[in-house]
């Protein structure tokens, strides 16, 4: 769900489908910040004999906006090739893979990395190879040291890039809440479930056992940030050619024109949940910079007017967002999820922070570079970030294990409306709100360095 | 049952805040004319590149300021002469075509040569 198969359009084009963005300070490298975007959504790991590999047609990209006019000023560009080594097999390998130049690995993947700024393009690195998918202990033994870790390269600048698969380390109960906004943990008071006669129950991670093909970078701050501006915006966008055409028989289809963006993400769930289905393909297309147009649906959150009437009052109980219901009457604009999500949150309304780029009102991802990492063995380390009292995550960028969408269910329920309203009083089921899943519902857990994202899960023993 | 007293979104949008954003026409790329346009108006297209060149260039457009830097400079990219170039009859009409060649898109008004595409693909 953070952005998996959000819109019609691109839900029908999984390589060049973004599914989520992180921008944090690395917790182990703190000069650094890690930028990653996650592409191919619900990956099945035992998805051969054609595995998932990134669109040879499509252009990836990580931009960095620094000025916060919503344009990027930095873009990072990914561009993939795939060869194949034996290409008279069937096979995806015809023996163990145990390295990244084995011959016996038949199609193999490689990148481009280049960096476009101000002062032109600068490419980074060429031929850079992606690690196979992890098929199985008989074909990729020993994944992670012989295949994931060596596919991490180094580049001029004190840069390190990893592009290949990964354990999504996302978590959401998707069969639960697109299922009428059922919330398992709550659901015998949802209007529908209570009809059927069902208990609370725990939340089922729909994400489990998948994977995602990951972008990751690690770049000094200096070479994101402009002189005295610490908060950076981030966002990925994924394009393809605007004319295609079908060759003959066996040939590749020839690309050609400019490229148009297909699909972009910065915060989670905003084209997901927020934005109306009849504009997701159309905000798809768009560019931070132009996200006035969609700000109406922040302002008045399609959800926040349904979580009243879905989990209405139950005799003998009173209705539990009832606060909610008269903000949402009261027709005020949510100026608290507009900060968030649009502008960053300007300075005095949370000690000590800000991460407001200015006025433009454009959904990035904004990183304060200033604000160090949260060691997790600290007590201030909490993966709902700011509503949890953890300055260092999200929305102050987003880091792998936060729980956007306890954190957004929640905000978008009322739980940050008094950042502007100090007198409105938060319905006391919001601090209960959750599809009832944690990082620990996440079987492959994150990795402790660069790229974070944990060993994807293997196509022999997933599913199980 | 239906999710209690939720009226249509829209219309109860514009009651309140006057008419919602709609989408900016897109230009829609017909894929049946533009292979059809390849596939059969050879000659045309390389006529059109031996002597439009010039102009094509000149139609190029020049990276507006504040635009993003990534677009603009792969859309600038040099285009190889060998790469394909694929006409899209836009409206035969008026002889509006959109021309794309490597990473570049122009667009002509040419009634003549949008009558001779017109003809040779039939």
């Amino acid at each position: 769900m953070s952005s998996h198969r959000e819109a019609p359009e691109i839900s029908k084009d999984p390589v060049a489908d973004s599914t989520d963005v992180y921008a944090f300070i690395s917790p182990d490298q703190p000069s650094t910040v890690t930028l990653i975007a996650n592409y191919i959504p619900l990956q099945g790991p035992a998805g051969g004999p054609n595995f998932y590999e990134f669109g040879d047609d499509v252009l990836y990209e990580i931009h960095v906006d620094n000025d916060g006019d919503g344009y990027a000023d930095i873009t990072y560009q990914f561009r993939f090739t795939t060869k194949l080594q034996t290409p008279s097999s069937f096979l995806y390998n015809t023996g163990p893979i145990s390295s990244l130049s084995d011959s016996t690995w038949n199609s193999k993947q490689f990148y481009s990395v280049t960096r476009c700024d101000s002062g032109g393009t600068h490419p980074l690195g060429t031929r850079l190879a992606c690690p196979p998918c992890n098929i199985g202990p008989l074909s990729t033994p020993d994944y992670e040291a012989k295949l994931g870790r060596p596919a991490v390269h180094s580049l001029p600048r004190g840069i390190k890039v990893f592009a290949g698969q990964r354990a999504e380390e996302f978590y959401v109960d998707l069969g639960s809440i697109f299922d009428l906004a059922d919330l398992r943990p709550l659901q015998s008071a949802n209007v529908f479930a209570h009809a059927l006669g069902l208990p609370n129950q725990p939340g089922v991670n729909a994400t489990n056992h998948l994977n995602v093909h990951s972008i990751a970078l690690q770049v000094p701050i200096s070479q994101l940030v402009s002189h005295g501006k610490p908060t950076i915006g981030v966002w990925t966008s994924a394009s393809r050619q605007t004319v295609s055409v079908r060759g003959d028989a066996g040939q590749h289809p020839v690309g050609s024109g400019p490229w148009k963006q297909v699909s972009r993400l910065a915060n989670p769930l905003f084209n997901e949940v927020l934005v109306p289905l009849g504009q997701k393909d159309y905000w798809n297309t768009q560019r931070p910079a132009h996200d006035k147009q969609f700000a109406s649906y922040v302002a008045h959150p399609e959800l926040a007017s349904l979580l009243p009437v879905i989990y209405p009052a139950i005799p003998p109980g009173k209705a539990p967002f009832a606060h909610l219901a008269k903000l949402v009457k009261s027709g005020k604009p949510r100026a608290d999820l507009e900060a968030i999500l649009l502008t960053g949150i300007p300075s005095g309304i949370i000690p000590g922070f800000t991460n407001f780029t200015g006025p433009v009102q454009a959904d990035m991802v904004r990183l304060n570079t200033s604000i160090p990492p949260t060691p997790k063995s600290s007590p201030k380390y909490s993966t709902l970030g700011l509503i949890g009292g953890d300055v260092a995550g999200f929305p102050n960028g987003r880091r792998v294990e936060d729980d956007v969408v306890t954190i957004e269910l929640r905000a978008i329920a009322g739980a940050t409306y008094p950042l502007v309203a100090p007198g409105y009083k938060v319905d006391a089921v919001v601090a209960a709100l959750t599809d009832g899943l944690t990082g620990a519902s996440v079987k492959n857990k994150p990795l402790a360095s660069f790229p974070y994202l944990g060993v994807p899960y293997d196509g022999y023993h997933n599913p199980s | 049952m239906t999710i209690p007293g939720h009226q249509d979104r829209a219309a109860a949008a514009e009651l309140e805040t006057g008419p919602q954003p709609q989408p900016q026409p897109q230009p829609r790329m017909s894929r049946r004319a533009a292979l059809r346009t390849a596939a059969t108006t050879g000659v045309a297209v390389t006529a059109l590149a031996a002597t439009a060149g010039p102009a094509l260039a000149a139609a190029r457009p020049a990276r507006a300021e504040g635009e993003d830097h990534g677009h603009n400079v792969a859309e600038r990219a040099g285009t190889d002469p060998g790469e394909p170039i694929i006409a899209h009859l836009r409206d035969a009409r008026t002889g509006e075509i959109d021309v794309f060649r490597g990473t570049s898109r122009v667009r002509l008004r040419d009634p003549a040569l949008a009558a001779l595409l017109v003809r040779k693909s039939r």
